[in-house]
């Protein structure tokens, strides 16, 4: 995939995995080795489901904690996009802040394009309810929202969130149009089949169970409607390559940690799991060097005077979230993390 | 939270067969003004649980919509009614309260508009 600058896609059909990958497909759990949020179904039974839970609990408390505590530090500097800007490969122009704060609307723009809801005018209509999974302070569903001229509820972890997003939607008049609560990605409280279109933009990396979150994706989307994942992911596994090698995972586990990132999978693993689902059109794309300028631009405003005061005043996770932010650098450098988008639509 | 959103919730503990609507049981009710737009309320009137807004609207304080929706075809000239569905929809906020399961009595809580739906471990 590395020939073409453009964002390149894939169109899959079969893949080598995918038949092993049914057998198997209800226990594949994705963990970071070291987390606490160890989650493998194994015949230790109740004692290991007990530990689950309580360490599910623990990491949607922290994700909503890190998110209440970063979230207003993040908006004041960036803004209320709380994803990758989108690039041209290799632009060595120095951007200002405007220009990475398009490059997030670009974001937007190319994923809708890339699943094809913005192939014309016809598909666009179709989208009438959008469910925002993940939606930080609800910048998404609000472009998406006014976009479309549809209906958009964001869920999140941090009440936080919720309720900032809930003002900014007020403050623009889209009150009417766009809502968000407190709720749980891997349990979404919808009925199935409402949504003409799940939004799920970097909030993937938090998931502890894939195949859950992969599941839910599917049972809330109507049918022809679309599912859009633009996420953090790992390199995809060689063929016969049974799992990252030590240093890699090393590389992951020490960004995990800070971001509250319980596992990470591949691109491949996404498209396997809606593989199993009986989706149409499903594809992917290694977007890696779409967001090369990302990190680095974050990194310099967080070195401004204005950064690092705002830094020290909202608190740890902020601190060392940003100490982190080096590491994803190095993980992009090295190939271990790729930035990737997968999308498909449920049969009608 | 408005009744939009409300048409939209569901509780989904384990076996639990009733899950939608949630019952509303309210501490605090504002009113936030919205523009009026008729089209976005034609287009809604297919897509809401017209039971779940008269009822959830009822345990609002607002008893002025009809138990059936009217005709699509004569929407067009009922501005009376279309500003009833307006209000109920998308003015009426709850602010303070709780959405119950009407099957297990399972309270979620809803602060400053917010509701929290996330279910505990040994519910899903």
């Amino acid at each position: 995939m590395k020939a073409t600058l453009a964002p390149s896609s894939l169109t899959f059909t079969s893949l080598p995995y995918s038949s092993s990958f049914h057998s198997s497909s209800s226990s594949l759990l994705f963990r970071c080795p070291s987390s606490s949020a160890s989650m493998t179904t194994t015949t230790r039974g109740n004692v290991a489901v007990a530990a689950a839970a309580t360490s599910t609990e623990a990491l949607r408390k922290g994700i909503a904690e890190f998110y209440n505590e970063t979230s207003g530090l993040w908006e004041e500097i960036w803004g209320d996009h709380m994803h990758h800007g989108f690039y041209d490969p290799d632009s060595s122009v120095q951007l200002s802040d405007s220009g990475h704060r398009e490059a997030q609307i670009r974001m937007i723009e190319e994923s809708l394009r890339f699943s094809g809801v913005t192939t014309d005018e016809e598909e666009e209509k179709k989208i009438k309810k959008i469910v925002d999974v993940g939606c930080g302070i609800g910048g998404s569903s609000r472009y998406l929202a006014s976009k479309f001229g549809a209906e958009s509820i964001g869920i999140t972890l941090s009440p936080v969130q919720a309720k900032r997003a809930n003002d900014l939607a007020a403050a623009q008049s889209l009150a009417h149009k766009v809502s968000f609560q407190v709720a749980d990605a891997l349990e979404q409280p919808f009925e199935d089949g409402k949504f003409d279109l799940v939004w799920s933009m970097e909030s993937g990396e938090h998931m502890p169970d894939k195949a859950k979150f992969v599941n839910e994706l599917v049972r809330v989307v109507a049918p022809g409607g679309r599912i859009i994942i633009v996420t953090w992911c790992h390199r995809n596994l060689s063929e016969g390559e049974k799992a990252l090698q030590p240093w890699e995972q090393n590389l992951l586990d020490r960004i995990c940690k800070t971001f509250y990132l319980p596992a990470w999978c591949s691109t491949d693993d996404y498209v396997h799991l809606l593989q199993s689902h009986s989706l149409q059109d499903i594809k992917c794309a290694d977007w890696s060097e779409n967001v090369a300028p990302f990190w680095p631009a974050v990194i310099r405003t967080a070195l401004t005077w204005k950064g690092l005061v705002s830094l020290l005043r909202s608190g740890m996770k902020s601190i060392k979230g940003a100490l982190t932010m080096p590491l994803m650098i190095e993980g992009y450098k090295k190939g271990v993390i790729k930035f990737g988008i997968i999308t498909c639509r449920k049969p009608l | 939270m408005r009744l939009i959103v409300h048409n939209m919730l569901s509780c989904n503990i384990r076996g639990v067969v009733n899950k939608f609507p949630l019952r509303i049981e309210p501490e605090k009710i504002i009113v936030k003004e919205v523009d009026f737009n008729p089209d976005f309320l034609k287009h809604m009137i297919a897509k809401i649980d017209w039971k779940a807004l008269v009822d959830g609207a009822r345990s609002m304080g607002y008893t002025e919509l009809p138990d059936h929706a009217p005709d699509t075809t004569t929407l067009e000239s009922d501005e009376p009614f279309l500003r009833k569905f307006h209000h109920s929809l998308l003015e009426l906020h709850l602010e303070e309260g709780s959405l119950v399961c009407s099957e297990t009595g399972r309270k979620f809580p809803v602060n400053k508009g917010i509701p929290n739906m996330l279910f505990h471990e040994d519910e899903v």
